[in-house]
């Protein structure tokens, strides 16, 4: 990855990554396109609304502690504030922590739209500082300052003389991207190049990209047992924490799609290595992800030892319930840090994918490799029908009034909800870390069995619901709307 | 009374369509017609023959300063002739959005009554190339059905002619808007007019006018009048008389036939590259 701190500016993934949010094929087929470069997005005739990338970048920068967002735009921009506002208090709670973020919309109107309204942001922008005196400030953009081509930079610039906190421009205009995912990059951007300092010293610490840190002390716990202390980002950072991350001995995520900028961003510009095994998720992922980190940071033995008592406490329990997963099929529609991911749990519990959805899909990772995910997929012989959906739900319920699952897992609210009204049972895998290390995985295979056990909800409300979609569309291919497929 | 014919003037920039647009204005006005400028422009520069001088408080800052809640009377002046005067107005160069500020003046044009009974034509005189969605709301439904492209026979105002009728022929297909000719405001250049009957020929229109060079125009405009105005009995005045019964009689209002850069060049070699030893 060529890592431009100088600039503002992200590439987006489609650009910098060749991310993709159309294609219908199978798995093994995805991979050898993305390999040999011949993979190439499709688009939609017809598309169902998706997310916009400003509230993903927003959501995930106001989440650190006692910083200021300053949005600028029209007042309709900021709506994704009132969510963040909860979210952030909400999670700040239940960890015992205060949070005193901000988020500042600049209400611009058709005035400043014609006539630009540099002059107004800065005094905001130093109003902001002297009212809420924020650890950090980060001046967004919006679709209409984006258009106008509002010269936010220079106004950041100039105000930097008299704010004594870091502040830099966020340019995330929604348009510019299709994939959400591209708001995680942007984010990982500001903060790296506005509050991430060089290293002065080395410490025993790893930095642990994540969304809500609901695993915090038992993460924290397992780490001090090789003697290493996480710093999870960005739920609940400090600024000042976010500052010495440069000083970590290495960078893990839960999530690629979430951590894959940040981490190859530390790697390059300060050397901290970036673990990209594959995910800590289920008992394949949870050892191999915890073995790199034990090279990388030396502490192989230490991880051993550990891995070898937890194995005894867990496998035997996970076997035991492998043995009531056999044979169920599941579909699954998640983001692609996920989906593969999770498609790999399922198979290792004995359970069948027969389709997986990705939001989008990354042709490679920063690095320039397939994302690993898929890459142990198939070395280990595991192919199934997979598609790439920005969450197209009519694409899904297609899907499974085609295939009758017995199962169907997301990641995104609404989502199973809909398969429920189908009829088919519904695992809400909401919480990134449902599905981590052993213990995790145990309650997951076991949230899998009570889904499937007792199905009458999920008849009786199927029974009941009339979904919009015509017999027609149930006939159609699931390409039906999708341009230039490879058919 | 008939129909308001609402005129767009286009054409590539520094071309002179402000300086026509107020002369043809003048000529009208001397046949008995009423006139409306607004000019479409954020320098704010297309009435100041008409009013004799830069006066013009713009739409765009009036909004500005005082709200949305004003009267015509705070934006629209009255020039030569009974010529009613606005100036949309717009931003510094470099920031905000200009396009953005002429489909604000408009639709504030409208909201405020601006478009009387009265009126026999009204003239937006438009910057440039129609580089955005803004600069194209003078032509939108409901506004100016009739266009005409002021160009000379230098190649680089026939490219942009030529860009301007793509816009045209998009919005012909919903809206009623049509193109009613060509002003060829000459700059002198070898075979001009024939290139331009060519260039209009192949565009499906027709060269509705050719302005002779003539320095009183600049002089003209030094003294901030319409030659009309500033000498009546010249023959450039009457230029602009026939130019304007040449609008007042045009009935020739076609959907544009835009070239293919290839054939464009084509008629630029064809009549505009001479011998280097060619002579008038």
């Amino acid at each position: 990855m060529a890592l431009n701190l100088d600039s503002s500016n992200v590439a987006t993934r489609e650009n910098r990554i060749g991310s993709i949010t159309g294609y219908i094929g199978s798995l093994s087929d995805l991979a050898e396109k993305s390999q040999c470069g011949t993979l190439k997005g499709c688009s939609r005739c017809f598309s169902q609304s998706s997310t916009c990338l400003s509230s993903c970048a927003l959501g995930q920068l106001s989440a650190i502690r006692d910083i200021a967002i300053i949005h600028h735009g029209p007042a309709g921009c900021s709506v994704a504030s009132a969510g963040s506002y909860y979210l952030d208090k909400v999670m700040a709670k239940k960890r015992g922590v205060t949070n005193n973020t901000v988020y500042v919309g600049t209400d611009m109107n058709e005035n400043d739209t014609i006539f630009g309204s540099a002059e107004a942001l800065r005094d905001i922008i130093i109003e902001v500082n002297r009212r809420y005196s924020p650890k950090a400030i980060f001046v967004t953009s919006s679709c209409a300052t984006g258009i106008i081509g509002e010269d936010i930079d220079s106004v950041v610039d100039d105000v930097k003389a008299d704010i004594d906190v870091p502040i830099v421009a966020v340019h995330c205009e929604g348009f510019k991207s299709r994939i959400w995912a591209t708001g995680f990059d942007i984010s990982d951007h500001a903060v790296l190049s506005s509050i991430v300092k060089p290293p002065k010293e080395k410490r025993n610490t790893i930095n642990f990209k994540n969304f809500y840190e609901s695993a915090r002390p038992e993460i924290i716990e397992m780490f001090k047992e090789f003697d290493l202390e996480p710093i999870f980002l960005y739920c609940n950072s400090t600024v000042e924490e976010l500052s010495h991350i440069s000083e970590s001995l290495a960078t893990t995520c839960i999530c690629g799609t979430l951590g894959n900028y940040l981490g190859n961003g530390l790697e390059e510009k300060y050397g901290v290595p970036y673990i990209r095994t594959i995910n800590p998720l289920g008992v394949a992922g949870f050892e191999t992800w915890l073995r790199e980190i034990g090279r990388v940071t030396g502490r192989s033995e230490k991880v051993e030892n550990y891995i070898a008592k937890q194995r005894e406490i867990y496998i035997p329990q996970i076997d035991a319930i492998k043995e009531k997963l056999k044979g169920l099929r599941a579909v699954l529609g998640m983001g692609p840090g996920y989906t593969f991911e999770v498609s790999r749990v399922l198979n290792e519990l004995g359970v069948e994918v027969v389709w997986a959805l990705a939001w989008h899909y990354d042709k490679k990772y920063e690095n320039g490799d397939v994302p690993p995910s898929m890459k142990y997929l198939l070395e280990n012989d595991v192919d199934f029908e997979a598609s790439v959906a920005d969450q197209q739900n009519y694409e899904v319920m297609n899907i499974l009034k085609k295939y009758q699952p017995d199962l169907y897992l997301s990641r995104h609210p609404g989502s199973t909800v809909w398969a429920i009204k189908n009829g088919t049972p519904a695992v809400y895998v909401a919480d990134e870390y449902m599905i981590f290390g052993y213990k995790h995985t145990l309650e997951f295979a076991q949230s899998i069995l009570d889904s499937i056990n007792n199905r009458s909800f999920e008849k009786n409300l199927a029974r009941r619901v009339k979904l919009p979609y015509t017999d027609w569309w149930y006939q159609q291919n699931v390409d039906k709307f999708l341009e230039e497929a490879g058919k | 009374m008939g129909e308001i014919r609402q005129i767009a003037i286009y054409g590539k920039g520094g071309i002179g369509k402000s300086t026509t647009t107020q002369n043809l204005t003048a000529g009208l006005c001397e046949h008995g017609k009423k006139v409306m400028v607004v000019g479409c422009d954020p320098k704010a520069d297309s009435t100041r023959l008409l009013l004799g001088g830069l006066a013009q408080k713009t739409v765009l800052d009036t909004i500005r300063d005082e709200g949305e809640d004003i009267e015509l009377d705070r934006i629209m002046r009255e020039g030569y002739g009974g010529t009613k005067c606005v100036e949309s107005g717009g931003p510094e160069p470099g920031v905000g959005c200009a396009g953005r500020g002429i489909i604000t003046s408009i639709n504030m044009l409208e909201n405020l009554g601006a478009y009387t009974e009265d009126l026999d034509y009204v003239f937006y005189d438009v910057l440039g190339d129609v580089v955005c969605g803004g600069f194209a709301m003078p032509i939108r439904e409901g506004k100016a059905k009739e266009i005409y492209i002021v160009a000379s026979g230098e190649m680089m105002a026939l490219y942009a002619a030529n860009n301007i009728a793509k816009g045209i022929k998009r919005y012909a297909r919903t809206g009623g808007v049509r193109l009613g000719g060509i002003i060829c405001n000459s700059r002198n250049v070898d075979r001009e007019l024939d290139l331009l009957r060519a260039f209009a020929k192949e565009l499906g229109t027709q060269l509705l006018y050719f302005v002779p060079r003539d320095n009183i125009v600049q002089r003209a405009e030094i003294n901030k009048k319409t030659v009309i105005e500033y000498k009546p009995d010249s023959a450039q005045a009457q230029e602009y008389r026939n130019l304007a019964e040449a609008v007042i009689n045009n009935e020739n209002f076609a959907i544009p036939t835009p070239m293919t850069q290839e054939r464009l060049e084509e008629i630029l070699f064809e009549f505009g590259l001479m011998e280097d030893d060619y002579q008038i």
